[in-house]
């Protein structure tokens, strides 16, 4: 059977999102709530013009987008070398995946009050921030990914001659991308929550501080304007960086069927 | 049958000498002798089949030779040394094909040869290559594991395990998992493999007509504590076919011994 035409789908997303907004635009119409409080998805649009033309939308999603970039990157790193870590070693395992497992229920906006006291209003604690909420899901998903890997990956590359050193990176953590990418994507959306919480109090640009200056101005439009630009590039990233380099590892692995092109 | 043209060179296959070897498990308090006094001479280019029922400790011999496992008495010698962990001299082919997934199948081929040759990068494709040619699947060279077939698995695994020129290469239970026509297929590659580069082979099988087909000699071992009753010789010419009358008698005489032995 042949999947369905892939522009119908769109077609239906699109006539899904129309429907939407202008669900949003009869509330608006008919409702009694002052717009001040609840805009219109006009006003909305219009308002993320007028903040894109004054010049506060680009650095503001510059410097979320920075601060992602390098906090993720550490988090990153430190999550892979924990996780793997945990996945060779049975004792750092047991001890380590109870308190990952419990840093993850924490929402990220608790790391926020801690940050201020360590760090201050520096931008630092923004980094701690993104770091503790991205860092856990890491190293659960590689540590999870490495003791699933069939033991005869390993014995193969045994008697194929790995010396012991380079069984982590030739062996080991390829045989666990797969899991590893999924917490990967998880990190990510994690540490975007992150950052933006932090930003909420701790900062003077950043896609958080337009969200807290909306705020204070009264501004809802701004509000949700901002909302829908950091819904829009989370998922952008989620989907258009990590989704296509989990499409591809799993095509590699035959996990995802290939679609007749 | 197919002929083979490969470049690819190897060196003299090895001596395995097994002295007195014998091999206990711990389980549930119990101690479980797997095998008993195990004497045998493997010489240089010979292809030896142990059999046996299931349990009789073959394939625990065989993860001794390949240094998974170590003797609980005795010694193995490759060449005069001793054998304590596993090393690409004694390379092991799996039931399973054990094909890396994240590597195509000539980055499978040539991913040994990183630890074996001072190759760089063109040298080590240019030998998996040759190794991709003699198992003819040429054409394969860029393809992911998944998209070939059982069959294609258990060659680009076989090439895969040659690459590397081990002294000895060891089976354990050859393609198990595939199809009657298949097998009987990758019985005469592993035979023109075996003919071509001269390798010492050792597998392991409970399928008496496989043994007959393949070995040189048959090794027969009995149930468990596992110890050697009998060795025959074949000394039909190669490349021998499944089917022959003459295999399917030396079959019947390895069979009469397990069921003697019973």
């Amino acid at each position: 059977m042949k999947q369905k035409a892939p522009i119908l789908d769109k077609l239906y997303v699109a006539l899904f999102y129309l429907v939407l907004i202008g669900g949003w635009q009869l509330f608006f119409s008919f409702g009694k709530i002052p717009d001040y409080i609840f805009p219109s998805p006009a006003q909305v649009a219009v308002r993320l013009y007028e903040i894109a033309r004054e010049g506060l939308l680009w650095p503001s999603l510059k410097a979320t987008l920075y601060r992602m970039g390098a906090g993720y990157s550490i988090a990153l790193s430190i999550g892979l070398a924990i996780g793997l870590l945990m996945g060779v070693s049975h004792i750092a395992h047991k001890c380590a995946k109870s308190l990952f497992l419990g840093l993850q229920t924490l929402p990220t906006a608790a790391w926020v009050p801690i940050s201020l006291l360590i760090f201050g209003l520096s931008d630092k604690g923004i980094y701690f921030v993104i770091i503790m909420s991205a860092m856990p899901s890491v190293a659960i998903a590689t540590a999870d990914g490495i003791l699933q890997i069939p033991p005869i990956y390993i014995r193969a590359a045994r008697t194929l001659g790995t010396p012991a050193y380079a069984m982590p990176y030739r062996i080991v953590l390829p045989a666990a991308l797969p899991q590893i990418i999924t917490g990967v994507k998880l990190g990510w959306t994690l540490g975007w929550h992150g950052a933006v919480s932090a930003e909420l109090i701790k900062s003077s640009v950043g896609l958080g501080y337009l969200l807290y200056m909306g705020r204070e101005l009264n501004d809802s439009p701004q509000v949700i304007a901002i909302m829908v630009v950091t819904i829009l590039f989370g998922l952008l990233l989620d989907q258009f960086v990590f989704g296509v380099v989990e499409l591809k590892i799993r095509k590699r692995w035959g996990l995802e069927k290939e679609r007749s092109e | 049958m197919s002929q083979i043209e490969t470049t690819a060179t190897f060196t003299k296959p090895g001596t395995l000498s097994i002295q007195n070897v014998s091999k206990q498990f711990e389980s549930d308090d119990q101690e479980v002798s797997a095998l008993a006094k195990i004497n045998l001479t493997i010489n240089p280019g010979e292809f030896v089949i142990f059999v046996g029922p299931s349990g009789c400790g073959k394939s625990t011999l065989l993860n001794m030779i390949a240094g998974f496992e170590r003797p609980s008495e005795g010694t193995i010698l490759l060449d005069g040394k001793q054998v304590t962990k596993p090393h690409n001299d004694r390379l092991m082919m799996f039931q399973e094909h054990a094909l890396f997934p994240w590597m195509n199948v000539i980055d499978n081929i040539s991913y040994g040869l990183r630890w074996k040759f001072r190759f760089n990068w063109k040298k080590r494709k240019q030998r998996a290559r040759e190794l991709l040619s003699m198992v003819h699947l040429e054409q394969f060279e860029k393809a992911s594991v998944h998209q070939l077939s059982g069959g294609m698995k258990q060659r680009v695994a076989l090439a895969r395990a040659l690459a590397p020129d081990p002294k000895i290469l060891l089976v354990d239970e050859p393609f198990p998992a595939l199809d009657a026509l298949t097998r009987q297929k990758l019985y005469g590659d592993l035979q023109e493999l075996f003919t071509r580069t001269g390798k010492t082979i050792v597998s392991v099988t409970h399928d008496t007509r496989e043994a007959a087909c393949l070995g040189d000699r048959v090794v027969i071992f009995s149930g468990r504590p596992g110890r050697i009753i009998k060795e025959i010789a074949v000394n039909l010419p190669r490349p021998r076919d499944f089917n022959d009358p003459e295999v399917g008698r030396i079959s019947e005489s390895i069979m009469a011994e397990l069921q003697h032995e019973k």
